[in-house]
This record gives structure tokens, sequence and C-alpha cells, in this order.
């Protein structure tokens, strides 16, 4: 079973935030997977070697050549335009 | 018969111009979404724009491309440029792409006419197409049921005879579950093949971009357009078969390999409909070999750890800074983000990046990626031994039929379950299809999986064309209407 402040600590690293009343169901969810994914265990025999890629590619070594970029105005579009060539957010000081 | 290539005859013979076709398609869109739900947003415009300089072309005696002048649709996760795509995400919605998916490219390159973008689970996170921000697709065949997921949309479009073909993606049988649902045919090319470069990535090492059709031979003709090499995928290998050239090899002889595993917990009717399929294979002189396959029941939790802890990694890159959902009040920027992210991915979506995290997390990494990695590595061994003796595999593409509406949120871990004929396919990067083999006792109908080894698709596209020619009466394909649209 998986534990409240685990739960807490992973919304944290992936930048989530977990609603106080929903905690509890997804406890229960989350407990029930990896309960689920344990069972991966079960399986005696397995090799110690760790997939790296389907099809074996190995890094293919291209030569360096400049090609156009996007447009920076086209980039900020998504963005209502941007300011200045940047893209906003509201200024937020600690306290 | 390929829908594909009557429609494009129709169009050399000028007994129909681009644009008329277009609009029939784009009227059917018209008079059948707001029931079925296939499509989120109709490029009318863009559509239109294509099929005149389609008319153009044939106008001036030029001969058409294969896909030249076939309206399509595409699925919402597959880049677009500007115009819109979603993810059936919220946290999508209003992002416009700035470039092109290759896949795309291709069929613009093509001339081939894109009718719109379909509905999918949200991040192609599901298999009953609910979990979208725009609600469920509904099931062409019988409107009670969904179309399945996650490229649900892709499916009832072509059901619906709102387009031609369809464009879908599969991480673990997103292609293959919706076409069986809805009696077509949906093929996932070997991992590699179809350039993944545009097409917002769920679990990169498993994601694979497929077609939907009405018949095998629909499905050969897309996937070779598809199958090139494109530099901008890392992963990209290509393909230089003509699938299409082999569909008329004689099976006679074939190796068709059978696993009890497969099997367990599969309902009567699609066992029933799975054996005569069998049966027909060997009457054509296909040779059936049985064997096992234990580590299919550890398939599952493997997928589900690798596909999770990729999606976390894959869907960190939604800050909402840059585009996507933007929340209106915050203290500073932490919040910012996680706000952005919490109200803009839907639940289903932050289950799996809470358990990806989770998986990958310093203390749990060793216990479950490490050690699904490692047996999949083990499984696709297995894969590869059983392919030393047999040319495919053959499956139910899924245990049951489509679920009713609402059947698949009441228990998402039973819903997960159903899965695990799909599955081993992405696990190993085989390629496989999913087509129409008979109904069940509600008339819904039932889907034969073919695997087969990684670049032998022309051996699985041709297995299943040569089921689908000897059983025309079995499977829908054959009873699609022609153009009446």
């Amino acid at each position: 079973m998986i534990k409240k402040d685990e739960v807490l600590k992973m919304a944290k690293l992936a930048k989530l935030s977990v609603d106080e009343n929903e905690i509890e169901q997804l406890i229960e969810d989350m407990s029930k997977i990896i309960e689920y994914a344990d069972s991966i265990n079960n399986v005696a025999e397995t090799v110690d070697v760790e997939f790296d890629n389907i099809n074996n590619i190995v890094n293919a070594f291209n030569e360096d050549i400049v090609l156009d970029s996007y447009d920076r105005d086209e980039i900020l579009k998504n963005r209502e335009g941007g300011e200045n060539g940047y893209f906003v957010i509201r200024k937020s000081i600690r306290g | 018969m390929s829908k594909i290539k009557y429609l494009k005859s129709l169009l050399e013979t000028k007994e129909i111009s681009c644009v008329e076709l277009t609009k029939k398609y784009l009227n059917s869109i018209e008079k059948q979404n707001n029931i079925i739900n296939a499509y989120v947003n109709v490029t009318v415009e863009e559509a239109i724009k294509t099929a005149k300089k389609v008319d153009e072309k044939i106008a001036a005696g030029e001969k058409l491309m294969p896909l030249e002048g076939i309206p399509m649709s595409r699925k919402d996760n597959i880049s677009t440029k500007n115009i819109e795509t979603t993810c059936c995400s919220k946290m999508l919605q209003g992002y416009y792409p700035i470039y092109d998916a290759t896949v795309w490219k291709i069929l613009q390159d093509q001339n081939s006419v894109l009718l719109g973008k379909t509905n999918m689970d949200e991040f192609a996170m599901g298999s009953s197409c609910e979990s979208s921000i725009y609600g469920a697709t509904l099931n062409p065949h019988n409107t009670d049921y969904v179309a399945g997921g996650s490229s649900g949309g892709a499916a009832a479009s072509v059901k619906g005879n709102m387009a031609a073909f369809g464009l879908g993606s599969d991480t673990g049988g997103s292609i293959r579950q919706p076409a069986s649902f809805c009696g077509l045919v949906g093929f996932k090319p070997t991992y590699g093949t179809v350039s993944r470069y545009g097409v917002v990535a769920y679990a990169s090492s498993l994601d694979q971009v497929g077609p939907i059709t009405n018949s095998v031979e629909d499905a050969a003709i897309v996937y070779d357009c598809l199958s090139l090499f494109d530099p901008k995928d890392a992963t990209s290998i290509g393909s230089k078969i003509s699938t299409v050239d082999k569909l008329n090899s004689s099976i006679k002889g074939l190796k068709i390999g059978i696993a009890e595993e497969y099997f367990e917990g599969i309902n009567e009717d699609i066992k029933s409909s799975i054996d005569e399929a069998i049966k027909a294979y060997e009457d054509a002189g296909a040779q059936i070999i049985h064997f096992q396959m234990p580590k299919l029941h550890a398939v599952l939790p493997v997928y589900f750890i690798i596909s999770c802890a990729e999606a976390s990694s894959n869907l960190g890159r939604f800050d909402g800074i840059r585009y996507g959902y933007k929340t209106d009040s915050y203290k500073d920027i932490e919040e910012m983000i996680c706000k952005n992210r919490s109200e803009g991915f839907g639940k289903e979506v932050q289950r799996r990046m809470l358990l990806g995290t989770y998986v990958l997390s310093s203390g749990y990494y060793d216990a479950y990626y490490k050690k699904a990695q490692n047996l999949r590595y083990s499984i696709i061994q297995d894969f590869k031994k059983i392919f030393e003796s047999c040319d495919v595999i053959l499956t139910p593409s899924v245990p049951v039929t489509a679920f009713k509406k609402g059947e698949a949120l009441i228990d998402p871990i039973a819903t997960y379950m159903m899965d695990i004929c799909t599955v081993p396919v992405n696990i190993a990067g085989l390629p496989a299809i999913s087509v129409p083999c008979g109904f069940d006792r509600n008339k819904m109908p039932i889907g034969m999986q073919l695997i087969g080894n990684s670049f032998e698709d022309y051996k699985v596209l041709n297995a299943a064309y040569q089921y689908e020619k000897q059983t025309k009466n079995i499977g829908e394909t054959s009873s699609y209407p022609e153009v009446e649209i």
C-alpha cells in the first residue's frame, strides 16, 4: 500500500498538486496498480540484460549543418505574440 | 475490395471530382458527427483547397499518387502546422503547432485530403475514448457502445463513412483495439518503420503510427506511403519493401503460431470465431504450430511500468509557459507550473504520471523500472525464438467485444487487463494487424490479430489479406457502402 506522504512526494516531483479531497481515492488506485506491477517479481526466469532499444540502433553521427530554425514570432503566436520577443509570465517574488 | 483504389478509380475516370467527393464526406460528417463524435475539428477549408488542387491535376491529365485526392482523418495527437492539435486535453486546447508531423508531411505531398482531426483518449491514455475533453466517441456499428481507444475517433470516422481511411497511433493497442471494436482493419507497423516526428509522445519506445481502414489492401497502401526513413526521428529506419506487391503471395505452408495463454479468459463467441479463422487458414494450406508463452502474464505489468515511466518523462515538457493551458492566479513560478499541469491534465493522465514518477524514483527504480526493462529484453528474445519456427502468430485482438458506454470507467484496472493481446506487440516492437473475423451474440464485431516478426510487415498483411479474401461473408470489410455517402 502506497502511503500518503509518498503520493505527495511523487506529486511534488511530477509538479502536480493533489487535491485533499481526492487523495484517498488516488492512494487506493495507485496502490492497486502498484500491487499489480509487483507481479513482475513472480517471473522466475529472466536475464540480467537491460533493454536498450528495439532495433539495436546505434548513434548516427551527422555533419553539423546549420539549417533554418523556426521564426520567433511564429513560436510566440501560441502565447499571444509574447512581449518584445519573450514569453511573459507575471512577476512573482517569493515572500 | 480496396476503398482507396475504388475512390481513386472514380477520380481518374472523372466519374466524380475530388471536390464533389470531399463534399460528400463533409456532408456525412455534418449528418453524423453530433452523435458519433468522431471528429473534434473538421478542416473544411483545408479539405476543399486540397481537393481543388487534385482536380486541377486530373484536368491536366496528370497521374495520381496512391493517396492523392483520398479524403482521410487524423488522430488529434499528430501535429499539423497552423491547425489546432489538442491530444483531446485541456492542456493543449488552443495550441497551434508550428511544424508538421512527418506522416502528415508525406500525406500533404501526396495531396491526401485532410477532413479533420479525430477524437482520442486524452494523450492517448485509455481504451474507450471516454477520457477525451470532448466526450466519448460512439461506435457507428451500434451507438450503445463506444468505438474503443485510444484512436476511437479515427476508427469511428472510417466505420461511419466519414473518411476513407484514418491515421491513428498505437502504444499498447490503440489502433488495433478500436479497429476490432468497430469491425475494421487496424495495422500497427514494426517500430521504426513509420516516423514518430511530430506525433505527441506518450511512451516513445512503444508509440507507432498506423492506418485504420476498411480493408487489408487499404492498410498496405497507406503503410507503403508512410514507411519512409526520416532523419528527424532518431529511431526511424523506414522500409523499402512494397507490401502491396506482396499481397498475393500464397499462404500454402505458412506457419501460424498459436499460444494458449492468449486465449485464457476470452469470451466464448470470440473463441469460436477465432477457431473458425484457424480452420479457414488450415483449409488454405497453412500449418498450425502450438507453442507456449509463459511470460505473457508478465507483459501487462511490464508495459504499465515502462509506459507510465516514459509518459511521466515525456509529459514533463508541458509547463504551460510557451504554449498550452495557463492558470489565472499563482503566487510564484513553482505554483504556476503545478497549477497549469494539475488544472490542464485529466485524472487518468495525472495518475499515470504519478505512477511513472514512482517507478523511476530513487529506491523503486531497481524494483520496478530496471526489472521491467530486464523482462522486456527477455520477452523480445522469446518472440525471436518463436519466429524461428513460425511466420505469424494468431491471437484474438481483444478478449472482449466493444464496451458499453461508461463500462470502461467503472474499474480502470480491469480495463487495463483487456490490453493483454495487443500490448506484447508494442513491448517487442513487432508488426500486427487486427482483422474482422465475425460477430458476437450481440452482433458486435470480433477482431483477430496476426503478429509478425520485425520488418516482416508484408507477411502479416498478406496473411490477413488472404484470410479476408477467403472469408468475405464473415468480415464487415466487404459490406461497407461504396461511395453513397
